[in-house]
């Protein structure tokens, strides 16, 4: 191995060049001082000494230019030849080469891709002023299990003023935005934003400006627009700035534009308007009320997380005295920005998909290694008369290396090719939930990680047939008579080495994605508590002019009315919002068998109209569903699931009990509970359902709603324009919007989990596919260079079956010594990975059984084929072949 | 490293410094030229320069190995000494050098007794 230590000498040499001068000439003047001395001594003079000295050592400065030429010439002429004989090498062997740059490509073109969507997901710093500063700010309810809650407005004014550590904070919201205009009124994202929130980011608007504090608190009506909506309304035209929108029937101007792409947190609307431009905001300032907006703050320089926590947690014990009991026990949680933006289970997600397509990689080095070793086996003749001509091991070895990395990099060319269809694939079909991703690309930072893994994998795959070249020393060679080149007994340990690697990591591979395959299933079998086939869920914002409630029931009651006339329509009903985002908590007081009390609890509140069960079909557990009769007039009556009855009236029958929002001395109303339904899980269906209550839609109309009609048809979209046309005869002002299947909206709480599961499982079949056609070469390589053992067992009356069972048997125990190792791995690396499952554990036995056997029976089915030939050698030829 | 035609001088003065520096330890290169001339009775006389490009090149291929240090007269000098792997090349050029040797002798002797 010598040839690996002149590299860095030389490297040396090549990299520091004055350095490299220096050295020398110190070196030289001191050989050059020590012979002046010895010359002094003998009694010559000290002119006559140096002189004497100068002539025994010869040209000084011809010297030095020796030893540049052998310190860097040679370097790069040993490489020019290298690679001039490499390429030699692979034009010979041209199967070798496609066989094994395809295998390497692909590898590396997944990985090329994944990393891509790491960097722009994780790695890249977000696209703030120094963005390490920014993290949200949280309040939280431990009693509650509130982690991360909004917060109101009155603790945000006393947390800004009392911090010490957060150089500022600001608020935000989305709002959902009717936009009003010539072709009628149509839904928007809006933002709520405080006006410092910008210059808090360091964002400033690419056109216009942004709007200050004073006109935000003189409730100016001014709006920045996003760089989408400038561009799709506007047409990117300066005509814009000062031009008017109508934004929920009153007019705002609009004074800027965002840099494109520009969200904060998981924000991304189209218009951002001054928290104070909606009315009722005021009210919530006085008291620690409607708990409702986002808060991100910017950290003083050189705070660190852990010390802004502990600060804003003295602070939050100081607030909690100043209040009464019920609103005490209040948390501030500080979560960086980064965090945020990409949750723990997303991040552990991608770095397990990242991990997944690396553990590929191996496996495509292991199986090209295996070529190549097998490949140098029979190339030993060659080598050993390379050898003999006086090339060093360590020369064989870098010609090796030298191989196998130009064919690296002829796979990683192509895998960067082939990559940047991957990532046109990711960005395309990857979950909308991470953000970002639509930002990867194949810029520089990923071309640099593509030639790293490609110049990684040239080293694996060149490692295995130098460590077996200087296994086989020239000499032993000789003895083996140059016939017995089967004799390459260290290179077949070596390959079932890899092989077996090759099955370890497979099933790693291989569980992994059969235990998502299980989450898969089972989030699929879980019962949401409702039916989503044949369902279709629009959204409806009622005109802003009906502000009595009961212009809003009659509007709704019609609409139904005239959405149940339309053929195909089984039932419809209307919900405020279908799919929970966040649950308030609320105090509440109940009453029990044994009296009235008060608690606080999360909550879930919705109005339903009496329909609303029946079109989602979830069944009713006890007592009945609302009617018309639960109006305005009739005593306020409720409906609530069957968490919340288990919760609230443990072991009672909570139908005729009564319920009143807020505590005990409240004068709100007391509702009655008329019905139980059974738990609807509306967060997706991997959490767990939360207590939901139902009011009646005829007591209290919200002014947006979702609408849900069963259909009888297998494909509900085919009413959305006569459901469309139905419900504009009901209201003409009245915007309709976001038309889609049920199933299909559940179907973005499954995308993460479809993209992860897709995409482990594709890996791991590249990987299964990669091992497989990894034992099948071993054991091909195996019997050919065994033919003459083979002969002679069967000369000495072995019998075909004995011969195959022997094969099988051999390639039988790497797998299974693989499978072992690769469980064992599974099993360690599963508990790590323990939140991305659902309905099963990691270490799940049914999962590990079935992988196990698959992976055994694609083993064996590579086996049978070289095991056949293996059975047909004829035994007088086979010994001949000496 | 392939030899050619250069190498073969550095190649003789190569053994010559491997085998002073196995039987003196380590040194640096003033003193193995010294030691080299005077092994040979001075009928050597080495151009004292040419062994630095062959010292490099000894420890580029691995053979010795050099490190700053002090001269007996507290010169800042480099010092040279054997690494395993020269002790090893040194044993095959000594067996190597001798069968050579003997061979040539055996001509020697055959053109003798044919003259």
């Amino acid at each position: 191995m010598t040839g690996l230590r002149i590299v860095p000498s030389r490297l040396w040499a090549l990299l520091r060049p004055r350095q490299w001068d220096r050295d020398i000439d110190d070196e030289i003047a001191a050989h050059l001082a020590e012979a002046t001395d010895e010359y002094v001594r003998q009694g010559l003079s000290l002119e006559d000494a140096t002189a004497a000295a100068r002539r025994s050592f010869g040209g000084v400065t011809q010297t030095k230019e020796v030893c540049r030429q052998v310190s860097s010439f040679m370097w790069l002429e040993d490489l020019a030849r290298d690679l001039s004989y490499a390429l030699r090498a692979l034009r010979h062997s041209p199967a070798f080469v496609v066989a094994a740059a395809a295998t390497l490509a692909l590898a590396i073109s997944t990985n090329t891709a994944m990393f891509s969507a790491l960097d722009a997901v994780l790695l890249r710093p977000l696209p703030y002023r120094s963005p390490e500063q920014l993290a949200m700010v949280w309040t939280e309810d431990p009693t509650q299990n509130v982690r991360e809650g909004r917060s109101a407005l009155w603790d945000v004014e006393q947390w800004r003023s009392q911090s010490q550590s957060f150089a500022d904070m600001a608020t935000f919201d989305a709002v959902s935005t009717t936009l009003t205009g010539t072709e009628g009124a149509e839904q928007i994202v809006g933002a709520s934003i405080s006006p410092n929130l910008f210059s808090l980011l360091g964002i400033q608007p690419v056109q216009g400006r942004s709007f200050s504090t004073e006109e935000a608190e003189q409730r100016q009506r001014l709006v920045l627009i996003s760089h989408r909506f400038w561009q799709a309304r506007f047409g990117g035209s300066n005509d814009a700035i000062g031009a008017t929108l109508e934004l929920d029937g009153l007019p705002f101007q609009i004074i800027g534009v965002l840099p494109v792409g520009f969200q904060i947190a998981k924000l991304d609307a189209d218009v951002w308007k001054p928290h104070t431009a909606s009315e009722d905001r005021d009210s919530a300032r006085s008291v620690r009320g409607g708990d409702t907006w986002f808060v991100v703050g910017r950290l003083r320089p050189a705070v660190t997380v852990a010390q802004a926590q502990v600060e804003m947690s003295a602070i939050a014990r100081r607030l909690n005295d100043q209040l009464p009991a019920a609103e005490r026990n209040r948390g501030i949680s500080i979560v960086p920005l980064s965090v945020h933006m990409v949750g723990t289970e997303s991040r552990l997600a991608l770095w397990m998909l990242g991990g997944a397509v690396f553990l590929v990689l191996l496996i495509a080095a292991a199986n090209v290694g295996s070529l190549s070793l097998a490949r140098s086996v029979s190339r030993a003749r060659e080598m050993a008369v390379r050898s003999a001509l006086g090339a060093s091991a360590g020369r064989i070895v870098r010609q090796l290396v030298t191989e196998s990395i130009l064919l690296a990099l002829v796979s990683g060319l192509t895998g960067a090719l082939l990559g940047v269809a991957g990532i046109r694939l990711i960005r395309t079909f990857g979950p909308g939930n991470l953000p970002r991703l639509t930002e990867m690309s194949l810029d520089l930072r990923v071309l640099g990680w593509t030639l790293a893994i490609s110049l990684l994998a040239g080293i694996l795959v060149g490692a295995a047939p130098a460590v077996a070249t200087v296994r086989r020393s020239p000499s032993r060679y000789r003895e083996e008579g140059g016939r017995s080149v089967s004799g390459g007994a260290s290179a077949r340990r070596i390959r079932r080495t890899l092989v077996v690697t090759e099955f370890a990591l497979a099933i790693v591979l291989l569980v992994g994605a059969g235990l998502l395959v299980r989450s898969w299933w089972s989030v699929n079998n879980v019962d949401p508590g409702f039916r989503p086939e044949r369902v279709l869920v629009m959204e409806l914002s009622s005109p802003t002019n009906l502000s009595v409630p009961a212009q809003r029931i009659d509007l709704y009651h019609r609409t139904l009315e005239q959405i149940d006339a339309v053929p195909g329509v089984e039932d419809a009903g209307i919900i405020g919002d279908l799919f929970i985002a966040n649950n308030r908590e609320q105090s509440l007081t109940v009453e029990r068998n044994d009296g009235a009390v008060s608690e606080r609890m999360r909550l879930r509140r919705d109005e339903v109209s009496p329909d609303f069960f029946k079109a989602m079909g979830t069944p009713l557990l006890r007592g009945r569903f609302f009617s018309i009769g639960d109006g305005l007039d009739a005593p306020p009556v409720a409906i609530i699931n069957d968490a919340m009855a288990r919760q609230v009236w443990p072991g009672q029958d909570p139908v005729g009990k009564r319920l009143q929002l807020g505590p005990r001395d409240s004068n709100r109303p007391w509702y009655t509970v008329v019905g139980v339904v059974a738990d609807m899980r509306r967060q997706g269906p991997e959490r767990e359902p939360v207590p939901q209550m139902f009011e009646s839609m005829a007591q209290s109309p919200p002014r947006s709603v979702d609408i849900v009609v069963r259909t009888s048809s297998p494909d509900p979209l085919m009413l959305a324009a006569a459901l469309r046309t139905a419900v504009r005869r009901a209201e003409k002002n009245a915007p309709i919007y976001g038309i889609a299947p049920l199933e299909q909206q559940l179907g973005t709480y499954l995308a993460q989990r479809r993209f992860e599961t897709s995409l482990l499982s594709g890996f791991s079949v590249v990987a299964l596919l990669m091992a497989a056609v990894g034992i099948y070469g071993l054991m091909q390589f195996s019997i050919a260079t065994r033919t003459r053992e083979i002969g002679l067992r069967m000369a000495i009356g072995a019998q075909a079956g004995d011969i195959f069972r022997m094969i099988i048997g051999e390639g039988l125990a790497l797998s299974l010594t693989g499978v072992a190792l690769g469980l064992l791995g599974a099993w360690s690396l599963g508990r790590a990975g323990s939140s991305l499952v659902f309905g099963v554990t990691t270490s799940d036995p049914l999962t590990f059984t079935a992988v196990s056997l698959l992976l055994t029976a694609v083993a064996t089915a590579a086996c049978v084929f070289p095991a056949r030939r293996a059975t047909r050698v004829d035994p007088v030829v086979a010994l001949r072949m000496t | 490293m392939t030899p050619d035609k250069s190498d073969v001088l550095y190649g003789t003065l190569g053994l010559l410094v491997i085998k002073t520096l196995e039987a003196l330890g380590p040194l640096h290169g003033y003193r193995i030229a010294r030691r080299i001339e005077q092994i040979s009775g001075d009928q050597l006389t080495l151009n004292q320069g040419t062994l630095y490009p062959a010292l490099l090149k000894l420890e580029q291929l691995g053979w010795i190995a050099s490190k700053w240090g002090k001269s007996e007269s507290g010169r800042r000098v480099r010092i040279y000494s054997l690494t395993r792997a020269g002790r090893k090349q040194l044993q095959r050029e000594e067996a190597d050098w001798q069968r050579a040797a003997s061979i040539v002798e055996r001509f020697l002797k055959i053109s003798e007794g044919a003259s």
